[in-house]
């Protein structure tokens, strides 16, 4: 039988009602906020002789404008490395507290415009998230502090400084606490540097500090194997993967790394038969969770007690211990046998921050014998290293007065702690409070001093991720404000009198440097270091800590209570970079929402409440939210996402959303973003979300093609039966077959590879210019972004399967754009791309109509210069970001993706300098270069040997909509799911 | 002395040919003024040479000079420092090493007399000290100032051209009155009788406003002729005409970026850092340059050679890929003091180029992936391959 595939649930219900799916596409152009006279489309006399009167005025004025004098101003003396139209890249680390990746920084005459992943990384391999590549962002952000202020008012730094010593060294003569609140640090050189100002000011207290933290699992391993460490997971090594609320292909510790790994058992190349299997059992409809092959609904109370289900089956079938455990409905014998069948390879983990699950799921692993197979305890991850107890003392300190002074660096506990309104309270009566963020956020806001640290692309730095493996920050520009790095202040006020570049180099001099045996002078060490951005220092093999086993329990299941299930959404994160327009406007991978949080609830539990989608719900009487139907969520289970509601981010990010970080759960003990219980009560109120997965319909066409493990096996070109079907039918076209010497340039993409995760639709954007036109034009199907990750759902709404699929301009060879354009503004390159001119364009959006993709964008308005859309394009320091190799597109244009022509230009232009040929892999398009699942192959079509060539020629490639015979120039291959059929 | 002003005065015809022979009587004036000796005269050129030199110093931008005289014979020398590219460009085993030596910053051409350059290198082979023997030479020539004023060929032809346009715009308005008085008697006064005299009239007047408007229409946006002041007074002539710098020299990134580059105040100071004073502008002019550097503050040019913000332009494309000649683009930058925008830079006169330039198909690997028009190539059905033929004319080449 064929599956129904269906993007929303109006489709479905549709679908349901009518048996077959045509709901017809939304509008592109909606009539709403027009006057009543525009929709009437009457105009009077009087506005006919305006617009005429305007008319000519205007022609006269731009007849008689005089061409601009523009300058051409160089430097006065040219740094060698900078050459004006030639790009340098600098390896470099991002780490913003919660996520580490390894990078290059483009830049172009000094400025950085663009993040790529650093192939040399063991860790994030090439591969980068949405957030990393919306980084760049952040640097160029109005919001950002212009130099240190005291009380609110620009000060100096002479004077703050001193201000803060003398206050500092006072209160070490009073005795008094002062507490250094830091994000979790990985740096080496940073800790060491705490270390010593620790020393010069003994009162000083230093603690670690996550909104989000993984204490508990640190706790657990420390019960089990005396070491409080997150362990590194190997995804790869694992056939069989059970996942518990752990969104690890989104945001779960290590997102980048964990999707390299776990792609990688997911490839069918090269007639390659075996895949990895992933369980994921979860409340909220996750990325991880829709790239799953069997997904479970569970309530966050039912997680330990599901796990300990899972836990006494395995252990009943090997003959371990058995713990009595509380019952639930979940059915886990598929689990276990997939499980026991692949021991050693097999690999669990739960992303709640709760000491008795992390203390079964240790169990578990233990059982199935992971430790030192998939999961190394040997090299543990550095990340997440705040423990909560660590700052309930810090809070009672502080609100006991026993603490005089804090300093906080990259984090912002007013905005993110569950007590947030008592620690406002209690800072106000502190004499010193220091703060080091960049921007105005909502606790520096209450401090006396904010010391503004350099954006990180400013500042030297190192990093160790995970044990051994080092990573380095470079500066990729000077500060463009007055704002010195937090290590330099602390140098500073301790006095050393240098720098914390020299401190770093020093650092790595004297400790790191004779440890390695490669290189024989420190220079050419710390130049490779530089230059590659990485080192690894490998350490000796050792044997993995013994199991200590512990007694397992679970708590009952709460039966009736609407639990809450709070969630880190990939673009919105903990709320850092809520100020960047790119993050916001990302539409969400699963629910396809921007710029809003809200209530996800299933459909069956939204009925039952009588709710509907954008009703507004109160919750706990206080809080009021949109709901949000979302398929796949567990009944009686509501999602909200963390990272919303800042008040002190800026232009941008101020009062989106709704901030919840109040409702995480600490009955545990410890910091759980699961298992909150809550009232809901429905108000008359709706409030507009800002969806994206109806904007662009391409009703009901054969586009999804799938098939599970077993078919595939079988018969390569499973579920891609339409193919054979159109490679069979006779095509006739009036249009003479295009034919191409040299160069047909081509997209891969592999729908089992690619997990949604939208990384390629940031980097795209920051690469190509794309605009950011905020909620009211996205809510008008007019988002501009030229890739879309198209979500469709299949079988059942409450539970159904989640396919993504990226879609930009498919470089039709037989275009149907181009013969529409009145202007010929459209037409196809020697080289198969389609192309657009847009300064020929007019605007008549006929292609639109006409492109069966719907992979084009107009420009509705000018997006520029235009202060109605106040996001980064609108500024001086916004356009910096801007890049040079492409035109910034004006009101009246149409635009798509343009296969990063410019991307191909330079490469090509490159191999003629250095008379070679080009080679396959030279050019690396913006979303295929940092693809943290490598799904996007690009090359020439032309040579059999290129990677797309070859990851097209099996039996799983087919194009998108082929039988109206556009011949793409991207190609799909076919989703299979590891499933029994 | 009458005598020699004739002689100037009839070589004046061929100094735009003779650039050095030009420079040879302009240094002789100035450089000689003083006459107290040869030694005093090596001494001022050699002043030249160590911006970039040393005698037993060590190597700075050049190499040291101490025992150069050995080393090579004087023929050479001579020819070397008159014009080292040219003998780099005709691939001299020597003159090639030592440019690639010294990170092929090429050495700017002299103009010295053969006189003048062996008192030079009689001052490097003693060391930069002792005084030479030989006797005192008069100054033999003079040069009229209105050599200088003398317009360049290109600079006639952008005035040519800006007074065709002005012409143009005066017929329009002597048409444009004739049009209204036809009119006025064709409908009101009725003098002339013969009305076909009217549409006459009418008609030609018509016909050169439209072609006025044409005209003024197309050069819409466009700044063919364009020759604003710049900041400093900075004459191409002297610099890359009579001085032969190499445009390179300056435009370093032209082979290596999509711009050409204008160069750092730092590069103008490898000569300038020793040349204090120009001819015709005396320390006025180069001291700005002092001052820029002084004060921190960029020198402001102004940009003549302007595309669209929609325009991708490539120079390293067209100069180093396409082996084009500066000039095929920029005109004949070595006669213009002020320069201007000689050609449109429309989009017709790229194409124009494209669909008739020759391409360095065979020349370079990466057009080997052509392997259509290579075989078409070797059977004749092609005799050369143009830009368009590669595809030249796409859009997406020059707008992205």
């Amino acid at each position: 039988m064929e599956k129904k595939y269906w993007q929303s649930l109006e489709v479905y219900r549709e679908m349901k009602r009518k048996g077959a799916s045509d709901k017809e596409a939304m509008p592109e152009f909606s009539i709403d906020g027009l006057d009543e006279s525009e929709i009437k489309g009457k105009s009077s006399r009087r506005d006919f002789l305006k617009m005429m009167g305007f008319s000519v005025g205007a022609v006269a004025l731009v007849s008689s404008c005089q061409m601009p004098v523009r300058k051409a101003i160089p430097l006065l003396n040219r740094p060698q490395e900078l050459t004006p139209g030639v790009s340098n890249y600098y390896a470099s680390t991002f780490y913003d507290g919660d996520e580490y990746c390894s990078i290059l920084v483009k830049t172009r005459e000094s400025r950085p415009i663009k993040i790529e992943g650093n192939d040399l990384s063991p860790i994030s391999q090439r591969a980068t998230t949405a957030r990393v590549q919306a980084s760049v962002l952040d640097l160029y952000d109005d919001a950002r502090l212009k130099g240190p202020q005291k009380n609110g008012k620009q000060g100096d730094w002479k004077t703050i400084d001193q201000e803060i010593k003398a206050k500092l060294d006072t209160l070490q003569r009073d005795d008094k606490e002062v507490i250094l609140m830091t994000s979790t640090l990985i740096s080496p050189s940073t800790i060491k540097l705490i270390g010593e100002f620790v020393k010069a000011y003994p009162n000083v207290k230093w603690l670690q500090y996550d909104s989000l933290p993984m204490s508990a699992m640190r706790q657990a391993n420390d019960t089990n194997f005396g070491k409080a460490v997150i362990p590194f997971y190997h995804f790869e090594s694992a056939d069989v993967m059970v996942g518990f609320n752990a969104d690890f292909l989104g945001t779960w510790l290590m997102p980048t790394t964990f999707s390299k790994q776990f792609s990688k058992g997911r490839k069918l190349k090269d007639g390659q038969t075996k895949m990895t299997r992933l369980y994921q059992f979860e409340t909220n409809m996750s990325l991880t969770g829709s790239n799953a092959d069997y997904r479970y609904q569970i309530k966050p109370s039912e997680e330990a007690a599901v796990l300990l289900k899972l836990y006494n089956t395995l252990a009943k079938k090997t003959g371990n211990t058995v713990f009595s455990a509380p019952s639930v409905k979940t059915d886990v014998k598929m689990v276990a046998k997939d499980l026991l069948k692949a021991k050693g390879k097999s690999l669990v983990v739960s992303g709640t921050n709760d000491l008795q699950i992390q203390l079964i799921v240790n169990a578990i692993n233990s059982l199935l014998g992971s430790y030192g197979k998939t999961i190394d305890l040997n090299t543990p991850v550095n990340l997440k290293q705040g423990m909560e107890n660590d700052m309930k003392q810090a809070m009672s300190s502080i609100q006991s007065g026993k603490a005089g002074g804090v300093l906080f660096y990259n984090v912002n506990p007013v905005y993110d702690c569950v007590h947030s309104d008592k620690l406002a309270k209690a800072l106000k009566k502190l004499p010193l409070k220091v703060s080091f963020a960049t921007t105005m956020d909502e606790t520096a806001a209450l401090c006396d001093y904010v010391c503004p640290d350099n954006n990180y692309l400013e500042s030297w730095n190192d990093a160790e991720p995970a044990a051994g493996f080092y990573s380095f920050t470079q500066p990729a520009i000077r500060p463009i404000f007055d704002t010195r790095q937090f290590q330099d202040s602390l140098l500073s006020w301790t006095g050393a009198g240098k720098s914390f570049q020299d401190y770093l180099e020093e650092n790595w001099k004297t400790n790191f440097f004779p440890k390695q045996k490669v290189f024989a002078g420190f220079d050419k060490f710390w130049f490779k270091c530089k230059q590659d951005g990485v080192y690894y220092f490998a350490s000796p093999e050792m044997e993995q800590p013994k199991y200590k086993g512990a007694k397992l329990k679970a708590p009952k299941p709460k039966n009736g209570a609407v639990e809450l299930a709070l969630y880190e959404k990939i673009s919105a994160g903990t709320g850092k970079h809520a100020n960047n327009p790119w993050l916001q406007e990302m539409p969400d991978p699963v629910t396809t929402a921007t710029w809003d949080n809200y209530l996800t609830l299933s459909p069956a539990f939204a009925k039952s409440r009588g709710l509907e989608q954008e009703d507004v719900v109160q919750i706990n009487n206080q809080l009021e939210l949109p709901v949000l139907v979302q398929p796949g969520q567990t009944e009686g289970t509501v999602g909200i996402a963390i990272g919303y509601g800042r008040s002190h981010a800026g232009k941008v990010g101020d009062g989106v959303g709704k901030n919840v970080y109040h409702l995480m759960n600490v009955s545990g003990g410890a910091k759980n973003l699961l298992g909150t219980v809550v009232t809901l009560k429905k108000t008359s109120k709706t409030y507009p979300l800002a969806l994206t997965q109806t904007h662009h319909v391409m009703e009901g066409r054969p586009i999804v093609r799938e098939t599970v493990l077993g078919e595939f096996i079988k018969n390569p070109a499973a579920g891609n039966e339409e193919h054979e079907k159109f490679l069979k039918s006779e095509n006739f076209s009036l249009y003479p077959e295009p034919k191409f010497d040299a160069f047909q340039w081509g997209i891969s993409i592999d729908l089992n590879s690619c997990t949604g995760c939208s990384n390629c639709l940031i980097s795209c954007q920051a690469e190509n210019n794309v605009a950011v036109v905020g909620k009211e034009q996205v809510k008008r199907g007019r988002i501009m972004q030229w890739i879309r990750v198209d979500r469709y759902y299949s079988e059942m709404a409450d539970n159904p399967e989640v396919f993504h699929m990226p879609v930009m301009c498919q470089q039709c060879d037989n275009a149907p754009c181009e013969n529409v354009c009145p202007v010929a503004a459209l037409s196809h390159s020697d080289e198969g791309l389609s192309q657009v001119t847009y300064n020929r364009c007019i605007g008549t959006r006929y292609c639109m109509n006409n492109c069966p993709y719907k992979a084009r964008r107009f420009n509705w308005f000018e997006y520029v210069n235009n202060n109605s859309f106040d996001y980064n394009m609108n500024s001086d320091l916004g356009k910096l970001v801007l890049n040079p190799d492409v035109t910034v597109r004006q009101r009246g244009v149409v635009e798509k993706c343009t296969f990063c022509v410019q991307r191909i230009q330079e490469k090509k232009l490159q191999a003629k300098a250095e008379d070679r040929e080009l080679r396959d892999g030279d050019i690396l398009t913006a979303c295929q270069q940092s693809c943290p699942t490598d799904a996007i192959q690009f090359g020439n079509l032309l040579d059999k040997k290129s990677t797309v060539s070859e990851s097209n020629d099996t039996g799983r490639m087919y194009h998108l909509l082929e039988s109206l015979h556009t011949l793409p120039s991207l190609s799909y291959l076919t989703k299979v799911r590891n499933k029994e059929a | 002395m009458i005598m020699n002003k004739s002689v100037n005065v009839r070589r004046m015809k061929i100094i735009r040919l003779r650039a050095p022979l030009f420079l040879f009587f302009l240094l002789f004036f100035t450089a000689v003024s003083s006459l107290v000796g040869q030694t005093a005269e090596a001494e001022k050129n050699f002043a030249q040479c160590k911006a970039c030199h040393t005698i037993g110093g060590g190597r700075l931008v050049g190499p040291d000079l101490k025992g150069i005289t050995d080393k090579f014979p004087e023929a050479w020398l001579i020819k070397f420092i008159r014009n080292s590219q040219a003998l780099v460009k005709a691939g001299d085993k020597d003159a090639v090493k030592i440019f690639n030596e010294y990170s092929k910053i090429p050495m700017p051409a002299h103009n010295f007399t053969d006189a003048q350059i062996k008192d030079i290198l009689l001052y490097i082979k003693k060391g930069g000290k002792l005084p030479a023997s030989a006797g005192v030479k008069k100054v033999p020539a003079k040069v009229s100032p209105a050599s200088v004023q003398k317009i360049s060929l290109s600079e006639r032809y952008v005035q040519e051209k800006r007074e065709g346009s002005r012409n143009l715009a005066i017929f329009a308005v002597i048409s444009a009155v004739l049009l209204i008085l036809s009119l006025l008697d064709l409908i009101f006064t009725h003098y002339l009788k013969a009305k076909w005299i009217h549409y006459v009239i009418l008609l030609t007047a018509l016909w050169i406003i439209g072609e006025w408007s044409w005209d003024y229409a197309t050069g819409l946006g466009r700044q063919q002729n364009y020759q604003p002041d710049q900041p400093i007074w900075f004459s191409h002539k002297v610099h890359a005409g009579q001085n032969q710098i190499d445009c390179e020299y300056c435009h370093f990134t032209a082979e290596r970026s999509m711009h050409a580059g204008i160069p750092p105040a730092s590069v103008c100071m490898n000569c300038h850092s020793q040349v204090k004073s120009g001819k015709r502008t005396g320390k006025k002019e180069i001291a700005k340059i002092y001052a820029a550097i002084k004060e921190k503050k960029p020198i402001q040019w102004v940009k003549v050679h302007n595309l669209p913000d929609f325009v991708y332009f490539n120079h390293e494309q067209h100069v180093k890929v396409g082996k084009l000649n500066c000039t095929e683009c920029h005109g004949d930058v070595a006669q213009m003091d002020q320069i201007a925008q000689v050609k449109n830079l429309s989009m017709g006169w790229c194409l124009d180029c494209h669909r008739a330039h020759k391409v360095q198909f065979t020349n370079n690997k990466f057009y080997g992936s052509y392997k259509k028009l290579h075989e078409d190539l070797k059977a004749g059905k092609v005799d050369l391959v143009t830009v368009k033929m590669i595809g030249g004319e796409d859009c997406a080449k020059c707008h992205y």
